[in-house]
């Protein structure tokens, strides 16, 4: 054989060639493994990532509104602090309303203490004002539904409560004002609340009590005598909801 | 997506190239095609993860066909025949007379050649099959023209000493 034949018997085996369609099923395959991973990364990109924006969103908004808590007047977070509180309003039974009112008067109170004691001075007023304003509002509404609230027959552990936020209300305006801040006069609320008490000592004197009893209804008329409503207030639930007794000794101040 | 079609170019190609390569080696058609694939994938992802252009695309598809031969035979006895049926030489619809001849044909010179060492082989391979110059050639192996020719002189002179 020549070296051409060879040559010439060596140019068939250029014949030797792949299927077409092994060809294309094969590229088909190299590809589609890298389109999967599009696939998949544009399924991702389709719902997953949108999906996890939201929630991400949602959770700096979570934590915004977890912060803002934290947050005093002036602050760029205190609307939102204010709009917490108000949508929890939203949640509240009806007779809750004045412990909450009373508990948001309370935060007000609190607030200006802290604005106070990290200023170092009683100023500045003007980020105060809307604190103070904030507070009597909370303390006005907490008159207008507690005045609804009959005294036996709402929850007495809720009006205990209200009865501890009234309590905490008289000691946090006091240490305000001994920072020199006033925060105006809380005369409605005690009217109230004398008011109730007025209405539940008559109550009791018809009724047939316990030596025990009797002991509290004292001590209740005592506080009343003494204008201390929040504290024979006190009294009269522990007489008349004997499952009020473990808080007994808080009461009697021992 | 660029990268995609730059690799579709070399993969239509060099494709048939590079299956001949395989095959003539492992006297298979499914294997040919298994290593085939396999050359081209691991061509698809090395020119994914480094560049858009692989600067020698047929010296890196040579070399990865040749080392993954490589892996084949020493996991499997080097095959001395090849049945007719497994070559896929024409089309499906050619002439059957034609068929047999050729393959008589090309199974002897296939023969031949699939008993050179190495080089010969890949040289004979390059040149007269894929149609590479003696300067690409060169490139391929890594030596000049000089040796490439000379080296071409010496495969073919083996392959005919082979043939009888």
């Amino acid at each position: 054989m020549t070296e051409k034949e060879l040559i010439a018997k060596l140019h068939q085996l250029k014949r030797i060639k792949p299927s077409q369609n092994w060809i294309i099923l094969a590229k088909n395959r190299i590809l589609e493994e890298e389109q999967e991973e599009h696939q998949v990364s544009g399924l991702f990109s389709l719902f997953l990532k949108p999906v996890l924006s939201g929630v991400f969103v949602f959770i700096m908004i979570i934590g915004i509104f977890a912060v803002s808590q934290d947050s005093l007047p002036g602050e760029l977070l205190y609307p939102l602090k204010k709009i917490t509180e108000r949508s929890r309003a939203l949640l509240l039974a009806r007779n809750d309303l004045p412990r909450y009112e009373l508990e948001k008067a309370n935060k007000r109170l609190k607030e200006i203490s802290r604005m106070v004691q990290e200023d170092g001075t009683a100023e500045p007023l003007k980020k105060l004002d809307p604190a103070i304003n904030e507070f009597k509002q909370n303390v006005s509404r907490a008159v207008k539904t507690l005045a609804k609230v009959q005294a036996t027959s709402s929850d007495p552990f809720l009006l205990k409560k209200i009865v501890e936020e009234t309590k905490k209300l008289e000691e946090n305006k006091q240490k305000v004002e001994q920072l020199g801040i006033a925060v105006g006069q809380t005369e409605e609320l005690n009217s109230v609340l004398a008011n109730i008490a007025a209405r539940e000592i008559e109550q009791l004197k018809t009724a047939v009590l316990s030596q025990e009893q009797m002991e509290l209804f004292g001590a209740a008329k005592q506080e009343y005598d003494n204008r201390d409503y929040g504290k024979a207030l006190e009294y009269i639930l522990l007489l008349s909801y004997p499952q009020l007794q473990n808080n007994k000794d808080d009461i009697m101040g021992k | 997506m660029n990268q995609k079609k730059a690799f579709s170019k070399i993969y239509d190609r060099y494709i048939d190239k590079i299956y001949r390569f395989i095959f003539l080696k492992v006297n298979s058609q499914p294997i040919a095609e298994d290593l085939c694939s396999e050359t081209f994938l691991r061509c698809w992802n090395v020119f994914k993860a480094k560049n858009p252009e692989i600067k020698n695309a047929p010296a890196f598809l040579y070399q990865t066909a040749k080392n993954l031969v490589i892996d084949y035979y020493r996991k499997k006895a080097r095959a001395g025949t090849i049945p007719l049926e497994n070559i896929q030489l024409i089309d499906q619809k050619a002439d059957l007379e034609k068929q047999i001849v050729f393959a008589s044909d090309v199974n002897q010179v296939k023969k031949g050649l699939a008993e050179l060492k190495d080089d010969y082989q890949n040289v004979i391979i390059w040149h007269y099959l894929d149609g590479f110059s003696i300067r690409e050639v060169g490139q391929l192996l890594g030596r000049t023209e000089g040796n490439v020719r000379v080296l071409l002189h010496r495969a073919l002179k083996e392959l005919k000493r082979k043939l009888g």
